[in-house]
């Protein structure tokens, strides 16, 4: 009882409880023609993104440049599965379970890396399944166990890549995304609170702050950071099913890119890194910024500049000021704005009399 | 039977002037790796503005294509100092990871700059050398990539000279070596880690330029290269410019097979895919496979 009636009395919970509840009503709203719905399905699948990548970079510590495989992988599983006539709810599962067990297959070996290689390893990696998708189709045909697998000669569709089927209401398709999504984003930080505040979470900190500390006090690191590696995969695969079936199309260059990587380390990082909220931070100004941008366009009379580059040259400055001067970032700069202005408001109230001096 | 040994050929020759080319680029990672302990990210992004450098020079400028990189050099070399001087430093005693991070953040910096000057459009280099080979036994050599890697050679062996007869360079080794004990005896490793990353930077601009004479090259440039250039620096181990050597000699020749005997769109596939498996099985490098191999 007594926390309910501190809870009610806390502005922050009337404020997320008034959030949630616009967040929710906003298909009903119709503002701007669905735009803003668009706008906070991206915010939701890229707060799943940033809050699993989280997970292992994070909390573990170990910085994945290659998490556009998971998102890929789900993407092409859901594709391939729903074009073979398998129901589109069956195939989300399936696709963040093939996602964390290619984690499984890469993490096993690359995980026993420490530190940057396994953050160069992983760049590798990426690098490698995109091309690998590109060319599957190729290679497949010349194999003739394989062949099967091809339906009408096409399995991943190579560059082109495969286009889904467009479901006759589209409005209301785009309605439950959007709250599938959102049931996604808070799934996913339920288990990242959950990681954060149990035993494996204090696990994966230890690996972070000293691996052999861990290990000598009794942490399995390589089980702990293979399973958050995993864990991590999964919602990411998930994500990237979600996304198949909301945008209709993909290709191995949009989902399997490198900017896909980039995206999933800088949000987190951004916001601040091995936080809860800090992920939701980031993600949520990168999007933003993002839709800002890309749309405007500089003229400054004699050259047209197209400033849609100017997104990640933003976040590449943003990054090294970050990195310079505030590890903990954005949430962290909040954090220090607070201290200081209630140390003012104290130095304040204390020169006006209005409290009496400690 | 005749016509494959000569495509054999010509691919393990072509393949050993690429080599000149990635011993170059990735000398000086390894270079930066042995002084600093940090790797560099932001090589990628030099690449590529060696790169659009070389192309502004000659494609602009008209500057005879082999004399460009006696500009870009010392341009690439301040540059490097300046960065490690005034960004990188600062994170010199921190976790290893906010260092990668941080050359990320230039990286993408040095990339998005690129697309707002030069577009994404990709770009090439025609010089009257493009086009032009010469025969030896069978075996068309093209001049470009014959100079290409003779520049690259020749910057390596200045280099060697450098690190082996002066004191500077006998410091950067040192510091290598043992930054803390060349600190007690008196060398500035300050001033010795500005000094090796910019000629690490300056590397990486000399073989960006040089690349531009031979591939086509956008923004993006530089990401497969960076990618080539730790697998030949885990490979070759990173004491010695031999093994730098023998590491992109490796890397080149795989390549070149994997023309040959897999898909050509699979090259680059074949060098990602031996940098995991280089670094997973092997982190020593070729020097612990051979120590291994001849105690056995």
């Amino acid at each position: 009882m007594m926390l309910v009636k501190q809870l009610l009395c806390s502005w922050k919970v009337w404020v997320g409880v008034i959030v949630i509840a616009f967040l929710v009503l906003i298909p009903f709203l119709e503002i701007r023609g669905g735009y803003l719905q668009t706008l906070g399905f991206l915010t939701f699948l890229y707060i799943s993104l940033s809050t699993a990548w989280n997970i292992l970079g994070g909390y573990a510590g170990q910085i994945s440049f290659g998490h556009a495989t998971f998102y890929g992988l789900g993407a092409y599983t859901t594709s391939i599965l729903i074009l073979r006539g398998i129901p589109a709810l069956l195939t989300i599962p399936i696709a963040g379970i093939v996602a964390s067990f290619y984690g499984l297959l890469w993490g096993y070996p690359c995980l026993r890396l420490r530190g940057q290689y396994f953050a160069i390893a992983t760049i590798g990696v990426g690098e490698a399944t995109r091309l690998l998708m590109l060319n599957l189709d190729d290679l497949i045909k010349n194999n003739y166990l394989l062949k099967g697998f091809l339906q009408k000669g096409v399995l991943t569709g190579g560059a082109t890549g495969l286009m889904l089927p467009m479901p006759p209401d589209i409005r209301t398709y785009a309605t439950g995304f959007y709250y599938g999504v959102m049931v996604l984003m808070f799934g996913a930080l339920l288990v990242s609170w959950w990681v954060k505040n149990g035993k494996f979470g204090l696990g994966l900190f230890a690996i972070n702050m000293d691996m052999d500390a861990a290990e000598t006090v009794g942490v399995n690191t390589t089980r702990y950071k293979i399973l958050a590696l995993m864990l991590s995969a999964f919602v990411v695969g998930i994500s990237g099913s979600i996304y198949a079936q909301y945008v209709f199309y993909i290709d191995p260059q949009t989902v399997f890119g490198f900017p896909t990587s980039i995206a999933m380390v800088l949000m987190p990082t951004i916001g601040g890194i091995g936080t809860l909220t800090g992920p939701i931070l980031g993600a949520v100004v990168y999007i933003v910024v993002q839709d800002r941008i890309l749309t405007a366009n500089l003229n400054l009379g004699f050259i047209n500049l197209s400033l849609s580059s100017l997104h990640l040259l933003l976040y590449g400055g943003l990054l090294v000021v970050i990195i310079l001067f505030e590890p903990k970032g954005l949430l962290g700069m909040y954090r220090r704005l607070s201290n200081l202005w209630e140390k003012h408001k104290m130095r304040f109230l204390i020169a006006r009399g209005g409290i009496e001096k400690i | 039977m005749g016509d494959i040994t000569i495509d054999i050929s010509a691919l393990i020759v072509s393949a050993i002037l690429l080599a000149g080319l990635y011993a170059t680029m990735s000398y000086g990672l390894a270079l930066i790796y042995g002084v600093m302990k940090i790797v560099n990210l932001a090589h990628a992004g030099v690449m590529m503005w060696g790169a659009y450098g070389a192309f502004i020079l000659i494609a602009r400028l008209g500057a005879n294509p082999f004399l460009a990189p006696l500009l870009i050099v010392p341009a690439f070399f301040i540059f490097g100092v300046f960065l490690q001087r005034y960004v990188v430093r600062r994170v010199m005693g921190a976790p290893p990871i906010s260092s990668l991070l941080l050359l990320f953040g230039i990286w993408l910096i040095m990339q998005n700059i690129s697309y707002l000057v030069f577009t994404g459009d990709t770009k090439a280099i025609t010089t009257k050398y493009t086009l032009l080979t010469f025969q030896v036994s069978g075996i068309s050599i093209s001049v470009n990539r014959l100079v290409v890697f003779i520049v690259g050679i020749l910057a390596l062996v200045a280099l060697r000279q450098f690190l082996g007869r002066t004191y500077m360079g006998k410091a950067i080794r040192a510091t290598a070596q043992d930054s803390d004990a060349s600190k007690l005896v008196g060398i500035n490793t300050a001033r010795i880690m500005e000094i090796a990353f910019g000629i690490g930077i300056a590397l990486a601009g000399l073989a960006g330029s040089l690349m531009a004479l031979i591939f086509a090259f956008d923004p993006d440039f530089g990401r497969s290269h960076l990618l080539k250039g730790f697998c030949i620096v885990v490979l070759g181990g990173l004491e010695s410019m031999i093994g730098v050597a023998l590491g992109a000699l490796v890397l080149a020749l795989a390549e070149a097979l994997s023309v040959l005997w897999l898909m050509p769109a699979l090259q680059d596939f074949v060098s990602f895919a031996l940098l995991v498996i280089v670094l997973v099985v092997m982190p020593g490098g070729m020097k612990e496979l051979l120590s291994k191999f001849i105690k056995n």
